[in-house]
């Protein structure tokens, strides 16, 4: 019964919708970045399409109509990552391409005392502004790797980023608000149309506890300037330690709720094993699923480069990022010599346990050869990656890395 | 029982939002010039589609790439047929795509023909 209301209400909600945003239009010429330096060329050796968009910088081209750009490892040197180079995913066409910061709004509604309607002026006068370096990485970062292979956007290791994002709290616009007794979770929809009508709308939910913890921001800043329009401008939620799934783009409409809401991208996407590795086998898929949440601890390597061609006696730096989902990363290790010896990398900045986490440890292979590479990683609170992960959807990447070199 | 409200409210001023503004001349997508303009905009670029030859080619284009890229598919891997019927009954099914079951068959044998495995000829 409620989902037939909840159905209803929001195709009248779609019916107002009717121009709202500009349609999704596709003109002018396609615009191929430059060719990446040498040792980053054989990264993109199997991906054929490098693509530059608005406001973005080159970019690995997984789709175009909706985009979805993967970050190049290149980029994964620094703290923070360039907003230009800020991966890029969005699941329907209908997206964003056009604002007027003069007349948006935040709808804030539902099992409220007192709906809001916020101006981007309100968002930054009315409520304490807060600042939080957080990982932003899509559930299916690094889907490319699992193996057997599943379908899905098929990204290798680029489909996440590290910013520092500034906002305000969504616990403070929801007091603002005044929610009502009754609400077990808050609803957020972006800009962001279907193609056609028949589709549903992006939308996904928090429970009312997660979005009143604090630590839930509506973001208007990343690294300190407006957010580029594939990463969500004007705003767009940051949940902090979660997968992007919930970080809204464009959010405009927050709705405070008293039942779950039902929608494809909560009860049938998105979603995982209902065990603490969230793994599964292609024979024996597992029976029970819930909603990805959040982020499993993982590390990469960023350098050297795959296949870059290495020189026996010469000194070099292994370099990557390593993450989780906001305990922080207390070690990361490195091995040389497929999983023999370990030794302990340098860390970087500690920027907070929802940042990623840089690290490096010097390497001079010393005889020619081939060598396998590993990295794992430790959580504050004792989680360690997994030898071995495989599920349906490619989500959440825990395994330990391998990165096979060869030593000329 | 309470009946549940219409949960996610638009804001009218958004549906004004219009595409006059959108269009003015010299609407920049660099953030700096755009910081100053009220409207941010941007054009984003027109990737030809890419279609590998097959059979029932034509159906994949008219029914498929009327939501999405074909690069929803030519950045796949090569799957078995079941995985090629999942997708296109997903689409159907979740996404509401207005593909007949005759056009379903057609559009998997196309998939199958440019994705299937390495020895499905």
């Amino acid at each position: 019964m409620t989902g037939v209301l909840h159905r209803r209400s929001f195709a009248a909600m779609l019916a107002g919708l009717g121009g709202s945003v500009a349609a999704n239009r596709f003109l002018g010429p396609h615009v191929f970045g430059n060719l990446l330096p040498d040792a980053w060329a054989a990264e993109t050796a199997n991906a054929p399409e490098l693509a530059r968009y608005p406001q973005k910088t080159d970019m690995i081209l997984l789709t175009d109509r909706p985009p979805q750009l993967e970050t190049p490892l290149r980029y994964f040197t620094t703290d923070l990552t360039p907003n230009d180079a800020f991966f890029v995913r969005w699941h329907l066409s209908g997206i964003p391409t056009s604002v007027d910061t003069r007349t948006f709004r935040l709808a804030v509604s539902g099992n409220v005392r007192k709906p809001l309607s916020l101006s981007l002026q309100d968002l930054r006068t009315r409520f304490e502004p807060v600042s939080l370096v957080a990982l932003c990485q899509c559930a299916g970062n690094s889907r490319s790797l699992f193996e057997p292979r599943v379908p899905g956007g098929q990204w290798g290791n680029g489909a996440m980023s590290n910013a520092r994002w500034t906002g305000v709290r969504l616990k403070d616009v929801l007091d603002a608000a005044d929610v009502l007794p009754g609400t077990v979770q808050v609803g957020f929809r972006g800009l962001d149309t279907p193609p056609i009508p028949q589709t549903p709308r992006f939308e996904k939910s928090l429970s009312i506890d997660r979005a009143r913890d604090g630590e839930v921001m509506i973001a208007y800043e990343m690294n300190g300037t407006p957010l580029p329009m594939l990463n969500g401008f004007p705003i767009r939620l940051v949940v902090p330690g979660w997968y992007s799934t919930y970080w809204v783009k464009a959010l405009s409409s927050v709705a405070v709720l008293d039942q779950p809401l039902k929608t494809f991208w909560m009860d049938t996407a998105y979603r995982v094993a209902d065990n603490p590795g969230a793994e599964e086998s292609p024979q024996q898929l597992a029976k029970t699923t819930v909603p990805i949440t959040r982020m499993a601890v993982h590390s990469i390597f960023v350098k050297p480069a795959p296949n870059e061609q290495l020189v026996a006696g010469k000194s070099y730096t292994l370099q990557g990022v390593a993450n989780d989902g906001g305990s922080g990363i207390r070690k990361v290790e490195v091995s040389t010599n497929d999983g023999k010896t370990w030794g302990d990398a340098t860390l970087g900045t500690d920027l907070g346990k929802y940042s990623w986490r840089l690290w490096h440890m010097p390497w001079t292979p010393t005889a020619k050869g081939s060598y396998r590479l590993q990295v794992r990683a430790t959580t504050d609170d004792g989680q360690q990656q997994a030898t071995s992960q495989w599920n349906r959807s490619g989500y959440q990447r825990d395994v330990i890395e391998h990165l096979d070199v060869v030593v000329a | 029982m309470k009946l549940h409200r219409s949960i996610f409210v638009l804001p009218t001023a958004l549906a004004l939002l219009t595409f006059a503004s959108a269009q003015q001349p010299g609407a920049s997508s660099k953030s700096a010039k755009a910081s100053r303009n009220p409207v941010q905009e941007i054009t984003l670029p027109n990737y030809p589609a890419d279609t590998p030859p097959g059979p029932n080619l034509a159906a994949y284009q008219q029914k498929c790439l009327l939501c999405h890229t074909s690069r929803y598919v030519t950045t796949q891997p090569r799957f078995p047929r079941t995985v090629w019927e999942k997708e296109v009954k997903k689409m159907v099914d979740v996404y509401g795509a207005p593909i007949t079951a005759e056009e379903q068959q057609q559009i998997v044998e196309y998939l199958f023909a440019i994705k299937g495995p390495v020895d499905n000829k």
